[in-house]
């Protein structure tokens, strides 16, 4: 398939490794951070960190949406989904968040009328088919979602769907960047860029960290080959201490983005003077809700929500793992009391999330290093 | 690198950063078109952001929006 098998070629995958290898400097540990759900996917899918030199470390940053969100607004989504006459839609991952008191599964258990859609535009058609129903959709994701949840309001709008609302958790990609880059615990050489949210915002939002941080960024596309002459970008870079910001997503990413999808975001959206994040705590314009322009169809307007803040559980570890801190399986939960048949935290729930995916893929391959 | 595992281990259905590469196979009115990824069946799409297009284009689809023009058709 045209942009998918030549970039998973073994061979090529070797080549690049080999070329990684001779640019290290004896001696450095080198970290490097994907801030991508699917990046983080696809690494523990190809065993692409297998084919890196030992001292070469891939860092598994906040980039799954689903990861992100804290626990308080899962429960502002149930108690909205427990309303009466309430038709709650979600992406499927969403369904097995835990709250303080359960998941969303377990409210559609209880008699929440809750549905799992692929598409904010899914969630307008049952709100098309069910006129004396109030539609809501729990919209999250980074700038890559937020341009779809945009286009359905402009549509709920035109269209006249009085009884459809948004209640909007979308989050963006540079506040926790730079969160990030000023912790005192964490310590990187570069950054793999966000491929798909980079299609939207292009790169030139990313030119901070080396202005700023004096590190480089390569902006990633999602297959092996991609990551891998990513990787060797950035140990480029490095090794003629150069740091910029690098495109090697340019078959799918303009430098400058989608600019079509900046504007309808900048209509419908507004940013929120902060938001919580999971794990790294409240972070001020983060994040994104309905303009002013748009609320008569915001869920949290329309309807009436706790908003109380939750603690994480204690066991849970989520917060040094999107942090980059421990490893999946340095935490005291992970395989044990948290899988992804029964998770404790949120990187276990979706596939994107680090953990999960080290549990789905790289487990076995850690248990036969420790034999 | 190693096999892929299963689909259903392999699926984020969060979407979340999950980008499709889809055909468009016919265009319909408001900015909609008929898009297909593989032998899957057809998807309507939201094409408002990469207009115009035309069928045969391949496009880059995340959460039911195309969010980039990958190829036209005769190029695809």
């Amino acid at each position: 398939m045209k942009f998918v098998d030549e970039f998973r070629d073994a061979q090529l995958g070797r080549v690049l490794a080999g070329e990684i290898l001779a640019t290290v400097e004896p001696g450095r540990h080198y970290k490097i951070m994907e801030v991508c759900g699917g990046h983080t996917h696809a690494i523990y899918k190809y065993g692409v960190d297998d084919l890196l030199p030992a001292n070469v470390e891939l860092v598994h940053g906040p980039g799954c949406p689903v990861c992100v969100i804290p626990m308080g607004r899962v429960d502002d989504g149930i108690a909205i989904a427990r309303e009466p006459g309430v038709i709650f839609t979600v992406f499927g991952d969403m369904l097995r968040v835990p709250g303080a008191d359960g998941t969303m599964l377990d409210a559609k258990a209880a008699g929440a009328d809750i549905r799992v859609v692929y598409s904010p535009l899914d969630a307008l058609r049952i709100a098309r088919e069910n006129p004396d129903r109030e539609v809501v959709f729990f919209a999250i994701g980074f700038e890559t979602t937020a341009p779809s949840t945009a286009l359905t309001l402009k549509r709920a709008r035109a269209d006249g769907i009085s009884n459809f609302s948004v209640m909007c958790n979308h989050v963006t990609i540079v506040p926790p960047l730079r969160a990030l880059l000023e912790s005192p615990d964490l310590r990187l050489d570069g950054f793999i860029g966000p491929g798909h949210v980079s299609t939207v915002v292009g790169c030139r939002p990313l030119e901070f960290i080396p202005a700023d941080y004096a590190k480089p960024v390569v902006v990633s596309g999602f297959e092996p080959v991609d990551l891998l002459q990513s990787v060797l970008m950035i140990m480029r870079q490095l090794a003629e201490g150069r740091c910029e910001v690098e495109n090697q997503y340019s078959r799918v990413v303009p430098y400058e983005g989608n600019l079509r999808a900046l504007q309808v975001m900048a209509e419908v959206f507004a940013l929120r003077p902060h938001f919580e994040w999971r794990g790294l705590g409240f972070i001020s314009q983060s994040a994104l809700r309905l303009s002013d322009a748009y609320r008569e169809l915001d869920a949290e307007v329309r309807f009436s929500v706790p908003g109380v803040r939750v603690a994480d559980p204690k066991a849970c570890q989520c917060g040094e793992v999107l942090k980059g801190v421990i490893k999946p399986w340095e935490c005291k939960v992970f395989g044990t009391a948290c899988t992804p048949d029964h998770a404790i935290g949120t990187c276990m729930v979706s596939p994107e999330g680090a953990c999960a995916a080290y549990y789905n893929y790289g487990r076995f391959a850690r248990e036969r290093a420790v034999v | 690198m190693t096999d892929a595992l299963p689909d259903y281990l392999c699926t984020c259905v969060t979407c979340s950063d999950q980008g499709i590469e889809m055909r468009v196979v016919a265009l319909d009115p408001g900015g909609l078109a008929r898009c297909r990824a593989n032998d899957a069946d057809d998807t309507l799409v939201d094409v408002e952001l990469v207009t115009p297009v035309a069928p045969g284009d391949l496009v880059l689809v995340h959460a039911g929006v195309a969010l980039a023009l990958l190829a036209k058709g005769a190029a695809a």
